[in-house]
């Protein structure tokens, strides 16, 4: 029980501290809200939507080459929240993995198995003493043919959950308790009422009115499976139609 | 004086062939494939309704010829290669994408394989085109025709295929190759399969054997 018995390397590589902790994967969880945004996620009655924040940091990028929504089979997508670097190496994993069942077992894998297997490479990750855990989280959507739809996580400790609605990010914790509180009385989710739903969390617990140029909506329906992000134009309608309800 | 017939019948010891008939011609905006629908395992037809004409991504298909199961696998090897590639390009792949992967297995392999696809799809940079990948090499043709019955129509296709047809033309000069080309090869028949590929994606027929046309044995 001695403190000098890991001699404090229980802070630098993945294995247990005294207390039971592991640190580094605590670190991954602080490096997540360290990019400073926040994504929601909201399960509706026919649809799933996804809504993050577009921030470009300088004013020489082209805004147009940055997204945190990707597609990892035509019919899965996902936002991710965390450090780019990590984000784009998980996702290339999940498309490949994804690629490999369909080809293995001859159909193509369902978000909630996509979901299962990147939480468990992600669990190796904290067990292995060389290899540090990825610093950012998946949520990800698709419209299931038997279960309709579909919303879960899978964050660097290699737990994953299907969700009503959830938050991830900086401001995690805030748009957590919005969620719930909207939810309680569970209201009926259109997919026009989810996706606004979604930007009005956002909205409230950034404090900001966002332009279409400042968000970006992942959705999946059951009239379009498809895993799509919504352009600028569509965006606009669901703010307009925010903000002439409030 | 011959030799006496094994206890076994031959058949059982054959390797399995889609002894065949492929045709694969571009047109303005599109592509059309063609194909019979025989499986041999040496004089014996072991199935007489199989599809040869298998996708490799939305509007990419490729004609399978030469051994099944070759052929088979290395049009789910490629379909699994265009997967992952098509998802991280973010956009449809380019036909010669796929017909260069079907070429380099084929290309790699080439001692232990016995197969020809040919490959012909739609893109939006060049449009309709086909490619053979005969043996390993890579070549675009205007059209292509492949199988053990594709040395009874050479004669035929060359005089009869023109440039700038139509897609209705098409379809009718892929039927009329397949339907002669099944009437003489032994190792092809049943029924033609058919599929078109322009912008708007890929359209799948099966034509049955009596709706096919008849030539001089009307």
């Amino acid at each position: 029980m001695s403190r000098g018995a890991n001699a404090g390397f229980d802070r630098h590589i993945t294995i247990f501290s005294p207390e039971g902790r592991l640190y580094q994967v605590e670190y991954a969880f602080k490096a997540i809200a360290q990019s400073g945004l926040t994504s929601v996620g909201i399960r509706g009655t026919d649809c799933t939507v996804i809504v993050t924040q577009k921030k470009v940091p300088d004013k020489l990028l082209d805004a147009s080459t940055i997204t945190n929504m990707f597609r990892l089979t035509p019919r899965i997508g996902c936002v991710m929240t965390g450090h780019y670097a990590d984000s784009r190496s998980q996702v290339h994993r999940a498309r490949i993995e994804a690629a490999e069942w369909k080809y293995k077992f001859g159909y193509e894998i369902t978000a909630d198995m996509l979901c299962r297997r990147m939480a468990d490479i992600s669990q190796v990750y904290t067990q292995n003493a060389e290899m540090r855990p990825l610093g950012c989280c998946m949520i990800l959507v698709a419209i299931d043919p038997q279960l309709g739809p579909l919303l879960y996580k899978c964050d660097p400790a290699g737990y994953f959950c299907g969700f009503r609605a959830t938050a991830v990010g900086a401001k995690q914790t805030e748009a957590n308790s919005y969620l719930e509180k909207k939810l309680k009385k569970r209201p009926e989710l259109t997919f026009d009422r989810t996706v606004e739903m979604a930007i009005s969390c956002l909205s409230s617990v950034l404090s900001l009115d966002f332009k279409s140029s400042e968000l970006e909506v992942g959705v999946v329906s059951k009239e379009n499976p498809k895993f799509r992000t919504l352009t600028a134009e569509e965006i606009e309608v669901h703010l307009v139609a925010i903000a002439e309800r409030e | 004086m011959l030799g006496e017939s094994s206890i076994q019948p031959e058949w059982l010891s054959e390797e399995v062939k889609t002894g065949t008939t492929i045709i694969a011609i571009g047109y303005e905006g599109g592509v059309v494939l063609g194909s019979d629908s025989r499986v041999s395992a040496g004089a014996s037809v072991v199935n007489r309704v199989m599809n040869k004409l298998s996708p490799l991504h939305d509007k990419i298909y490729c004609a399978l010829s030469g051994s099944a199961a070759d052929a088979q696998t290395i049009a789910e090897i490629v379909n699994y290669q265009l997967d992952v590639h098509s998802i991280e390009v973010g956009e449809d792949p380019l036909v010669r994408s796929a017909a260069t992967l079907v070429k380099n297995i084929s290309y790699k392999y080439k001692e232990e394989l016995s197969a020809h696809l040919i490959v012909a799809g739609w893109d939006r940079r060049a449009g309709g085109q086909v490619y053979v990948t005969l043996d390993g090499l890579l070549s675009m043709q205007p059209f292509a025709v492949g199988g053990s019955g594709s040395s009874y129509i050479y004669g035929f296709v060359d005089a009869e295929y023109r440039k700038g047809m139509t897609k209705k033309e098409s379809q009718e000069f892929v039927v009329n190759a397949l339907t002669l080309a099944m009437g003489r090869d032994g190792s092809s028949g049943g029924v033609a399969y058919l599929v078109t590929i322009d912008q708007e994606g890929a359209v799948e027929r099966c034509i049955p054997g009596n709706e096919l046309p008849t030539f001089f044995d009307q």
